[in-house]
């Protein structure tokens, strides 16, 4: 007989026709939802099952044993695994293309606003001068919603591991947690903080998008072996979901529908008018302001929100090292350049004719005025007034 | 411990078979009931491989079994007296994992069952992706199909039609393929 795949062989046909795609119930989840229900995998070969998690923790796991193939993934959680921060020993991972910017935030409690807490300088103010520290919640110790929470308290005075209390919540119980006062603020990925306003329990104090705009979020994560095992499913799952990603942004017609299917029970499971006004950029904080956010959550950008530039990478490694997560300088550029599949992806995006430009840097400006461009990120670490470089702080990062 | 359904329905004496097993370190379950009851039997014990006489009558009995277990797949193993490597062949071709020989030895049959179990888990994952690779082949057809129904219907490009078909497909918390099935019924009901 002779084998049924041998037309595989020499061809870039996808090596695995069928993938398992892990992700968390979040409205910047929406690429990966639309590109497996809307037929954008089927023209290269390839089904997307997804697989909704319960926690990060579960998809970092399942995605090193191999259970999934690839998932939606915290920038910082890759980079942990990678680097062995964390529950698990290194693995070598991959970052195949970034899935969003922007679209998380900072929220308060109702209890602060009656305490007239509802500015940055207010806060800064509570927590120095009151006695009891407050507690604030984050996704993942390593996580993005773990940095911005640190890089924004830190750039209004306030040290992130010790003038307050950082604990982890799972994104769909942060409300209930805000709710029972067990936690004043928290930072976490739509649809949740839209949902603590519209439940009246809380309130926007920050975007993540004020803190660095356009900044990068998820990603398509994988293992360094899936990439080297299966390199055509890689590039042709890659293609897929870049083209979803365009789909959405093809008019708000598109963005409304996209709100519709997530809010369905098998993905984000809540309801639609959480997801739909922030998808669409137009915020309320729950304080009475409303406003149409320049840099809302977006998902393509004509591929500039795609592109794994080095640079994004090693932010993330720069603050592991700022807050103790990391001990030790590491080989900044020397990690990036074997996490980042930069090729994979910029073949992926030729043949689409997505422009993927030539550069593997970007350089932002972040809150508190310094500019990220990924040339001196040792430097970078180590500059910061407020950080816990020392080894004592680095155990309470980690706790 | 491999668990081993000895299926036991000939006149074939397996005692040698069972000891031998047994002493390999397998957990030999002996079934020489009624072969209308095999199904409802492999249901409960759950075996890791099933051992079957070539001869037994059995046989068609698990051709049931098969498809009635057809999400939870076991590997067959067969065992005869006959050393004929064509029957073998064949057997192996139809799908059956592996073959014994009555008087085999207790340490070969690790390795032979070992090697049942590889090849029976290589066959069911090349299984299940033909099986993908059908299914989406199939669907790419369908959706294709009712993307052309739509382009005469509102007589647009085919862009647009996918455009139309995934909105809709969103809007309605749907997958592409469910909007593609409604387009054609629909269709076809219109004639």
């Amino acid at each position: 007989m002779n084998d049924p795949l041998a037309w595989v062989n020499g061809s870039d046909a996808p090596e695995k026709s069928s993938l398992d795609l892990g992700f968390m119930a979040l409205t910047d989840c929406a690429s990966l939802v639309v590109a497996a229900t809307q037929g954008f995998a089927q023209p290269y070969g390839l089904t997307l099952n997804l697989k909704r998690q319960s926690s990060w923790a579960n998809l970092r796991d399942k995605l090193v044993s191999g259970e999934l193939d690839a998932a939606h993934s915290l920038y910082g959680l890759i980079y942990a695994v990678h680097l062995g921060i964390g529950g698990v020993a290194p693995c070598p991972m991959a970052v195949l293309m970034g899935l969003n910017q922007n679209g998380q935030s900072i929220n308060l409690s109702r209890g602060l606003q009656t305490q007239g807490v509802v500015t940055p300088e207010a806060l800064e103010r509570h927590v120095h001068q009151s006695r009891t520290k407050l507690t604030f919640a984050q996704t993942f110790p390593t996580g993005t919603h773990a940095m911005w929470l640190y890089y924004w308290l830190a750039s209004q005075g306030i040290h992130p591991l010790r003038d307050v209390n950082s604990v982890v919540v799972p994104p769909p119980q942060m409300v209930a947690h805000l709710q029972a006062g067990r936690i004043e603020g928290f930072c976490v990925g739509e649809p949740w903080s839209a949902s603590a306003v519209k439940e009246n329990q809380g309130f926007t104090l920050a975007t993540s998008q004020s803190i660095w705009p356009d900044h990068p979020e998820k990603v398509l994560g994988c293992t360094q072996a899936f990439v080297d095992e299966y390199p055509n499913t890689a590039r042709v799952l890659v293609m897929a979901i870049l083209e979803a990603s365009r789909f959405i942004e093809q008019g708000s017609e598109n963005r409304r529908s996209t709100a519709q299917l997530l809010s369905a029970r098998e993905y984000l499971d809540a309801p639609l008018d959480c997801i739909e006004p922030r998808l669409l950029g137009n915020y309320d904080d729950g304080l009475g302001n409303q406003w149409q956010d320049p840099h809302a959550l977006r998902f393509f950008a004509g591929g500039e929100v795609n592109l794994p530039y080095l640079s994004d990478g090693m932010w993330f490694m720069t603050q592991f090292r700022r807050w103790g997560l990391l001990r030790e300088d590491p080989d900044y550029l020397g990690v990036a350049r074997q996490v980042q599949q930069l090729a994979l992806y910029r073949q992926a995006a030729e043949t689409l004719g997505i422009a993927a430009g030539d550069s593997e840097m970007r350089s932002s400006q972040l809150i508190d005025g310094k500019t990220w461009d990924g040339s001196d990120p040792a430097g970078y670490a180590r500059s910061f007034r407020l950080h816990a470089l020392a080894d004592d702080a680095s155990r309470q990062a980690l706790r | 411990m491999l668990r081993i359904l000895l299926i036991n329905d000939t006149a074939r004496k397996v005692g040698r078979l069972k000891a031998a097993l047994t002493e390999a370190g397998f957990e030999v379950i002996d079934e020489s009931g009624l072969t209308i009851d095999l199904p409802a039997r492999v249901e409960t014990v759950r075996p890791d491989v099933i051992l079957i006489d070539t001869e037994s009558p059995g046989r068609d009995v698990m051709e049931q079994v098969v498809l009635v277990s057809r999400d939870q797949p076991r590997p067959i193993v067969m065992f005869t007296d006959e050393h004929d490597p064509n029957v073998m062949r064949q057997a192996i071709r139809a799908g059956v994992s592996a073959y014994i020989i009555e008087g085999i030895q207790a340490q070969r049959l690790q390795p032979i069952l070992d090697v049942a179990m590889a090849r029976f888990e290589s066959d069911q994952a090349l299984r299940a992706q033909l099986h993908a690779r059908d299914q989406q082949l199939a669907e790419r057809k369908r959706i294709e199909l009712a993307k052309g129904l739509l382009m005469k219907m509102k007589d647009c490009n085919e862009e647009e039609a996918y455009t139309l078909m995934r909105r809709q497909a969103m809007s309605r918390q749907q997958k592409l393929i469910q909007v593609a099935e409604q387009i054609i019924a629909m269709s076809e009901l219109l004639g």
